[in-house]
């Protein structure tokens, strides 16, 4: 990975004289020490999940753990109400579904949002779109309820469901599917294609960054999901990892050494997560934010 | 919305009960699965909250009698817990609203103007910022309050083993409580602001630039006489979805002061989240979070207009 990140800015300053290379060293140098400051709780949270209780806190502080030891990664996994695994399970599998159900409601909307002519389809296209102006906390109360009402309290139902008609992919996905050429459907329809096999051959193939983005985006937010799963699954075997990972922050209040390896869990693998697809996430939010 | 989006009819006879492509109800068949999820669980909702905020709800004996604007009266009445509390939740919330909006869009300015020319390590700087963004809240919060633990958080050895100043009770007093939350949020949500400066900074020509310097201008005059003006359609839009999602502050504030000292740092969102579910007066939150959505309708009309201008720019189907 660092490889190929590093060759694209190689070029460049290989062609830059001396000179210029000097004129970069202070904007180098304040991009490292702020790069330095952004690591810096990140790699306090692992070097403290490494130290002993007695360490964690000790002064003059350990920059580095003096004796490293596995036991809080070991006692937080074993944790009495510390379910981490289930915890990790859950939300693996509910960003994944969720993740997947959104995409597909997202694609079959935008697609004749986008390229479709029929009655009521701006009406319809403003209707979806003027549901941004409701903030999520009118709604959390009365879905709330809705969720008692169909016995989905602490269900895969309450934390799949609700989310999946988020209307910012409709509306990411019908821009990125207007700008498809016609010519390209019009050849695939002369073919005898229906809406369906467009969809499947022509439009999908084409708009693999907006979907990649997209799908980038839908499983982080449901991952990282606080407020509705807080209050919907609250049985200890049906929390995700976030809402999870605080009610330990309740039970080792000040063992920060125990705090921090239930972090560093929690954290990690969304950290490598993100080193494989940082490109396709940061592309597209340069995507939904580009305004002419 | 536009004279080329006129519905054409085909001339083509069609009929409602023909079973293929040229069946008029194709198009709201695939509207169809989208509709009823975003029917059910977005436009559903909106009504029936009003419906709760109107009505004495009582998840325990089912008994709901109609209530009138009761709770609406409340908020504003002066004698009600929930008036003070709501509005001196909302006033926190504003507070933290007015002191991070104009630190997470200049301090995002600030990075991306620093990275957007080719560099040694660019894409990497630019990962490395972005990246607190995709932890969890909760992950977030842990750390900072871990960072600004009241006796051994690091900021305050730091202060103490390295400059011999006291510790500060950064988590329970009331003033420096808001330090903690408001470095955790710059810190967690910063990328996304840099990383929409760094594709509008990559968006404007270079010639701009190159004429300015024939006239002479330095790099002084550019910053104020081209950047700033090309990039302020950007920095609009990042300032109302940045001050839209600083009134939704929860996570931060509940994880890492649980909005205390004494409800100090407690938003308005946390507020109503508590007299929903813990005081289990759903209809008073319902009303609450009514209220608090109209007045967020200043700003998200807005960001719906920005949106609509968007749409017009950006060409349409057909």
């Amino acid at each position: 990975m660092s490889l190929t990140l590093s060759q694209t800015s190689r070029p460049s300053s290989r062609r830059r004289k001396p000179p210029a290379w000097v004129a970069d060293a202070p904007r180098f140098l304040i991009l490292l020490v702020l790069a330095v400051c952004f690591l810096a709780p990140i790699y306090w949270m692992v070097s403290t999940s490494f130290k002993p209780e007695s360490d964690a806190i000790a002064t003059p502080i350990q920059w580095f753990p003096a004796h490293p030891t596995l036991e809080n990664y070991t006692e937080i996994i074993n944790s009495p109400d510390g379910k981490l695994l289930r915890w990790t399970l859950n939300s693996v599998l509910v960003a994944l579904a969720f993740t997947f159900v959104h995409l597909t409601l997202c694609v079959l909307t935008a697609f004749p949002l986008a390229r479709m002519k029929f009655r009521g389809r701006e009406l319809w296209f403003w209707a979806i779109l003027s549901s941004l102006m409701v903030p999520g906390i009118v709604t959390l109360i009365p879905s709330y309820i809705m969720m008692l009402q169909f016995n989905w309290i602490d269900t895969y139902h309450a934390l799949i469901w609700p989310g999946v008609a988020g209307v910012f992919g409709v509306f990411l996905l019908r821009q990125f599917f207007v700008g498809i050429p016609f010519e390209l459907e019009e050849a695939a329809r002369l073919d005898g294609a229906n809406s369906l096999q467009v969809i499947r051959f022509v439009i999908l193939p084409l708009s693999v960054p907006a979907l990649v983005s997209l799908g980038v985006f839908a499983f982080m937010g449901s991952w990282n999901n606080y407020v509705w799963p807080l209050y919907v699954a609250t049985a200890p075997e049906m929390q995700t990892l976030p809402v999870g990972v605080t009610s330990f922050s309740q039970r080792y209040v000040t063992e920060y050494g125990k705090l921090m390896a239930g972090t560093a869990i929690a954290a990690i693998p969304v950290l490598i997560a993100y080193l494989v697809a940082q490109r396709y996430l940061i592309s597209g939010i340069a995507l939904s934010g580009m305004k002419e | 919305m536009s004279p080329a989006v006129n519905v054409k009819r085909s001339r083509t006879r069609t009929s409602w009960l023909m079973l293929n492509e040229s069946n008029p109800l194709v198009p709201y068949l695939f509207l169809l699965p989208h509709a009823i999820f975003f029917l059910i669980f977005i436009v559903y909702p909106v009504g029936f909250g009003f419906y709760v905020s109107v009505h004495q709800w009582d998840l325990l004996s089912g008994q709901s009698p109609f209530v009138g604007l009761k709770y609406y009266v409340q908020i504003f009445d002066g004698s009600s817990p929930q008036n003070q509390f709501f509005w001196q939740t909302l006033l926190n919330t504003t507070f933290f609203t007015v002191l991070s909006v104009p630190l997470l869009v200049a301090t995002a300015l600030g990075l991306a103007l620093l990275l957007y020319r080719p560099i040694f390590g660019q894409a990497i700087f630019r990962a490395i910022f972005f990246m607190p963004g995709i932890l969890s809240v909760s992950v977030m919060g842990i750390l900072w309050r871990w960072m600004f633990d009241n006796q051994s958080g690091l900021v305050n050895v730091i202060r103490e083993q390295y400059f011999g100043q006291p510790i500060i009770q950064f988590l329970t007093t009331e003033g420096w409580a808001w330090v903690p939350i408001i470095i955790g949020t710059v810190w967690w949500t910063i990328g996304f602001n840099m990383t929409l400066y760094l594709a509008a900074l990559g968006g404007i020509s270079q010639s701009y630039y190159e004429a300015a310097q024939l006239d002479g201008a330095g790099p002084w005059g550019q910053f104020w006489h081209i950047t700033l003006p090309l990039l302020a359609p950007t920095t609009l839009f990042i300032a109302v979805t940045t001050v839209l999602a600083s009134f939704q502050l929860f996570g931060q504030t509940q994880v890492i002061t649980n909005g205390g000292p004494t409800r100090s740092t407690q938003s308005v969102i946390q507020y109503i989240t508590e007299e929903a579910f813990g005081n289990n007066q759903q209809s008073s939150a319902a009303a609450m979070a009514f209220v608090f959505g109209a007045l967020m309708l200043v700003f998200t009309a807005f960001q719906f207009r920005l949106l609509a201008k968007d749409l017009r720019s950006s060409g349409k189907a057909g």
